[in-house]
């Protein structure tokens, strides 16, 4: 079930009811927001709910087991065994035949025969989500920063709760579990919600789908066909398409969650607007990239050790972060470059401290930056990584070649997603505010006009978004 | 990662979770209740099915073939003929026939 959809209106609407009719019982609407989550999991395919299921329970008792003891051994063990748990489904459904792949191809350059049998196993969506949700409550019941969760239905929800559960963002136990443990006094911030919900379906139906079809798919599957200037105009394409799937995607999930009387931290903040790459990461997939931070870059030293060991502990991290995207060599290629880049950009900070302080110096930086994020979406976007050196080998020719993949529309739908990464948050605000003094039955009616406007602009159909096979 | 230095306004005040809200405070403070939330989501629903009653019919067609399904699927053409008839499919025609204009769009001289 995809949030632009029909069915996920439908299904949102029953749900708004049920919450309606349990106003003054927290602990029913929990327990059919749980229920309505399962449900929502079960329309990918029902057999997914038992893994759900596993990880949710995985993590309970692990927390009950870490909170009921004192003794540092135990407490290790048990969080080293349910980390085990998580990592072990996570790796059977997503890496397992990447690994016999790699092993395969390993044995056939060491001239041996034998070669292990693929098990073809169907990636169930979500599950480094919520593989992520499980690992980040335990290990912060482990640390004592956050209270173990002694209601069974709470932490079901955390784990499940429809909005985050398919693609993010990635909700920390400490941040969500408190607000289960009693019914907000604060009212429902309809207005700001409906807006994201709005801009979300905007980026994702209009400018992310049409970037697709039009202009980044056709040159993704072919770039020898294509002359230098459709390459380049395809890659800012994927890098504003990706960027408008995913973070439209993020403000939906704040925004149905923001409806149901839940927060969500924000996990998108104009990353292209970053001057470093550092600040890069700092904006883009923010759930994702604080929690690498917390729960592998601190833990293995972070920059605690000296620099060499700091440069090594960044590498780690873009590296296990680019293979949490996908099994494959080419988002390995995507964490190196991006590990690499923020390495050498940590080595040379004295000089780029001294150099950004002139505004000319710092659009450099923004363009500079931007392009280096670029040619990590072409690793990240193309087919494999021969497809990904073909294209890049594309820009060495054909300058001359105009523009035909990427017609007018293209470059006009290119230019407000970057636009939008230069527009003042007062802007959201404003907007907030005026939609804040309109009656519930105008803002039904607006958000009603504006949906079919936003559906009757889209293609036809609708694709389902990029971070769903993540 | 290097987001070690991130902004103090999403650094953790809550243990290590990262706590800025994606609606800011001082969004929150005006707002609604469940019963509001459930009243905005019928409306809009409802003008929806109005202003997009074609996608509505696609909608009930793609989902399946069964004879309880059939039934809606009939209303669902009846509503769109309604709607037709009021003349509220016009908007979703002209936005779509505009965005064709629009995807046929070339650069001067792009035939040559």
């Amino acid at each position: 079930m995809l949030f632009p959809t029909s069915g996920f209106l439908l299904f949102f609407l029953v749900v708004a009811a049920a919450m309606t009719l349990l106003e003054r019982r927290f602990a029913a609407q929990k327990a059919v927001l749980v229920i309505a989550s399962y449900y929502f999991y079960a329309q990918w395919d029902w057999r997914f709910c038992f893994l759900l299921a596993f990880s949710s329970t995985v993590s309970y008792a692990a927390g009950r087991l870490i909170g009921a003891t004192t003794d540092r051994d135990r407490r290790r063990l048990v969080l080293g065994i349910a980390i085990a748990l998580h990592l072990g489904l996570l790796g059977t459904f997503k890496y397992l035949d990447f690994f016999v792949l790699s092993a395969n191809e390993l044995a056939r350059l060491l001239g041996l025969q034998h070669e292990l049998p693929f098990f073809e196993v169907l990636l169930p969506v979500g599950i480094s989500f919520f593989t992520f949700h499980g690992i980040s409550y335990i290990v912060d019941v482990y640390r004592g920063d956050v209270a173990v969760c002694r209601n069974p239905l709470d932490l079901a929800l955390y784990m499940s709760f429809f909005p985050q559960l398919i693609a993010g963002p990635i909700v920390r136990a400490a941040y969500f579990l408190p607000q289960l443990a009693r019914r907000s006094a604060e009212p429902i911030p309809i207005a700001p919600a409906l807006l994201l919900i709005l801009g979300g379906l905007f980026k994702k139906v209009v400018i992310a789908n049409y970037l697709a079809i039009g202009l980044v798919d056709p040159v993704f599957a072919a770039p020898t066909s294509y002359g230098a200037p459709d390459l380049l105009f395809a890659v800012y394409g994927y890098a504003v398409q990706i960027y408008c799937d995913f973070s439209a995607y993020s403000d939906i999930a704040i925004g149905v969650a923001a409806l149901l009387g839940f927060r969500f931290p924000a996990n998108f903040n104009q990353p292209y607007r970053a001057e470093r790459l550092r600040e890069f990461w700092q904006r883009w997939h923010i759930s994702l990239s604080t929690w690498l931070r917390d729960y592998l870059y601190k833990p293995l030293g972070g920059n605690r050790h000296g620099k060499l060991k700091a440069y090594r502990n960044l590498m780690v991290t873009m590296l296990l972060g680019g293979i949490w995207h996908g099994a494959g060599w080419k988002f390995v290629a995507w964490g190196a470059l991006h590990g690499g880049g923020l390495a050498l950009e940590r080595l040379f900070e004295p000089w780029l401290a001294h150099h950004s302080r002139h505004k000319a110096t710092r659009v450099i930086a923004t363009v500079v930056v931007f392009h280096f994020v670029c040619l990590g979406w072409i690793f990240f976007r193309a087919e494999d990584f021969e497809v990904a050196w073909l294209y890049i080998a594309g820009f060495g020719s054909g300058w001359s070649e105009g523009l035909h993949q990427a017609g007018p529309f293209m470059v006009a739908l290119i230019a407000i997603g970057m636009a939008g990464q230069f527009t003042s948050a007062a802007l959201f605000e404003r907007a907030a505010a005026v939609l804040g003094r309109v009656p519930s039955w105008g803002l039904g009616a607006t958000a009603g006009i504006a949906v079919a406007a936003i559906n009757a602009l889209g293609p036809e159909g609708v694709a389902p978004f990029i971070y769903f096979r993540f | 990662m290097t987001v070690e230095d991130i902004p103090p306004a999403t650094t953790g005040s809550l243990g290590a979770a990262p706590s800025a809200d994606a609606i800011p405070a001082r969004l929150r403070r005006s707002g609604g209740s469940p019963r509001q939330v459930f009243r905005v989501t019928l409306v809009g629903t409802l003008v929806l099915a109005m202003l997009a009653s074609r996608d509505l019919v696609t909608w009930t067609e793609r989902l399946g073939d069964s004879r309880a399904l059939e039934a809606v699927q009939s209303l669902a053409a009846e509503w769109d003929g309604m709607m037709a008839k009021l003349g509220l499919v016009r908007p979703h025609e002209e936005l779509r026939l505009a965005i064709r204009r629009l995807l046929d769009w070339e650069w001067p001289g792009g035939d040559d």
